[in-house]
């Protein structure tokens, strides 16, 4: 039965890359998990773990900081000019400051900033971690009593998620005043308006909402990266591309799952 | 010991909490200068400022006349200057049991016997103990202690 033999051996390949899909996620889970965990555990920080924390928000987050943010501005301004246009050739120019903060500050900034720092930091750090389980350097730091996940670990996911929320709200504040020139123009005396439609926009749900969104993207960048670079087998520097082009595949598809869950959670 | 697994068997108590081992198996963190590989261990383990736990490991550095090598990192650093980096990481832990194992390994270019005993006695009152893990063929290469 040879068609029989192929279709077991074609199931059996299936079933192994689907458990080996399965695992992968419950690694990424479970740091997850132990890194949240281990973020509010006071023992976790000491004069080396929080020296590792503010290298991570100076690599990631100051760093970049001129350079995203004129990126972000440009960006902004242009989308908000598209939107405002837009908005007054269809008529509903009352709308305009609306819709363009609704659309940058809510959707685009959030996911651009994480994608900035994924593509920049995330991509940095499991090749640094694949690396580093490659060459036996985690054995080496245990060996001398430094624990790597309190030392190297935990203080880059901390440093991960407090720059990601530090970019976007350095974005979403350049991005507000933009879309208030392009609305209004160079004065002030339209700030009462300007409020009242920011009082509509941000109610207390919906900034609940933002910044879980933002967190989450924090998590994803460092989380993913870390766990992924953690799986490369020991030796192997052949492995290294492979980690990293995994973790790059799964930050993504991770992004974009917590972003169309948002949406779904906000307009459905 | 005679072979690889004797080794291992010799060197399984290294991997206790309480003892250290300097091996090639175990590198130094590449991303940190030898200074920094040196200071964490106290800066971590006790809480201390990186000052203070720098001036620990320079203070070590200069007793091996090695400070020329404290900024470097891994890669820059000959199989000497990684040996004393690895040595003194694990002096500053002040373990009960340092075992060396295969110096010939760590120091391929050296004539490491006079080497290792010239290093150890540069820092004789830091260490409780110390253990070279070698092959009985090398033997007559050691001097008692």
């Amino acid at each position: 039965m040879p068609a029989m033999d192929a279709i077991i051996q074609d199931l059996t390949r299936r079933g192994a890359g689907l458990l080996a899909w399965l695992r992968a996620w419950r690694g990424f889970g479970h740091f997850a998990a132990v890194a949240i965990v281990e973020a509010l555990t006071p023992a976790s920080y000491n004069n080396a773990t929080r020296s590792v924390v503010q290298k991570q928000i100076y690599f990631t987050a100051w760093q970049i900081l001129p350079t995203f943010t004129v990126f972000s501005a440009v960006l902004s301004f242009v989308l908000i000019q598209i939107v405002v246009d837009t908005a007054r050739n269809y008529g509903f120019a009352q709308h305009a400051l609306e819709a363009s903060v609704r659309i940058l500050v809510l959707e685009i900034l959030p996911l651009l900033t994480a994608l900035f720092v994924g593509l920049r930091s995330g991509a940095a750090i499991n090749t640094e971690v694949a690396l580093m389980v490659v060459h036996n350097e985690m054995k080496a730091l245990e060996d001398t009593g430094v624990d790597p996940m309190r030392f190297e670990f935990i203080p880059r996911v901390i440093g991960g998620v407090i720059s990601v929320l530090a970019l976007t709200a350095v974005a979403s504040a350049v991005a507000l005043v933009l879309a208030y020139l392009a609305v209004y123009g160079f004065q002030a005396w339209s700030v009462h308006e300007y409020n009242r439609v920011m009082g509509n926009i941000f109610n207390l749900p919906v900034i609940a909402m933002l910044w879980a969104k933002v967190f989450a993207f924090g998590l994803a960048v460092t989380v993913i990266p870390i766990s992924e670079g953690l799986a490369a087998p020991a030796g192997k520097l052949f492995f290294v591309p492979i980690s990293v082009l995994r973790g790059m595949v799964r930050l993504f598809f991770v992004l974009m799952l917590v972003e169309v869950l948002s949406l779904v959670l906000k307009y459905i | 010991m005679a072979d690889d697994a004797d080794r291992r068997v010799v060197i399984a108590p290294a991997h206790d909490p309480d003892n250290s081992l300097v091996s090639e198996e175990l590198p130094l963190r590449a991303n940190l200068s030898v200074l920094e590989n040196i200071a964490i261990v106290p800066q971590y383990r006790h809480n201390m400022a990186y000052e203070q736990a720098a001036d620990l490991a320079w203070t070590l550095l200069v007793r091996l006349n090695r400070s020329d090598c404290a900024f470097k990192r891994d890669p820059d650093l000959s199989h000497e200057e990684r040996f004393v980096a690895k040595l003194l990481r694990a002096v500053i832990r002040a373990p009960s049991i340092i075992f060396i194992d295969r110096p010939a390994l760590l120091l391929p270019d050296t004539h490491y016997p006079p080497f290792v005993s010239a290093t150890l006695d540069g820092v004789a009152d830091k260490i409780n103990e110390c253990w070279i893990v070698d092959y009985s063929w090398n033997e007559p290469l050691y001097a008692p202690r």
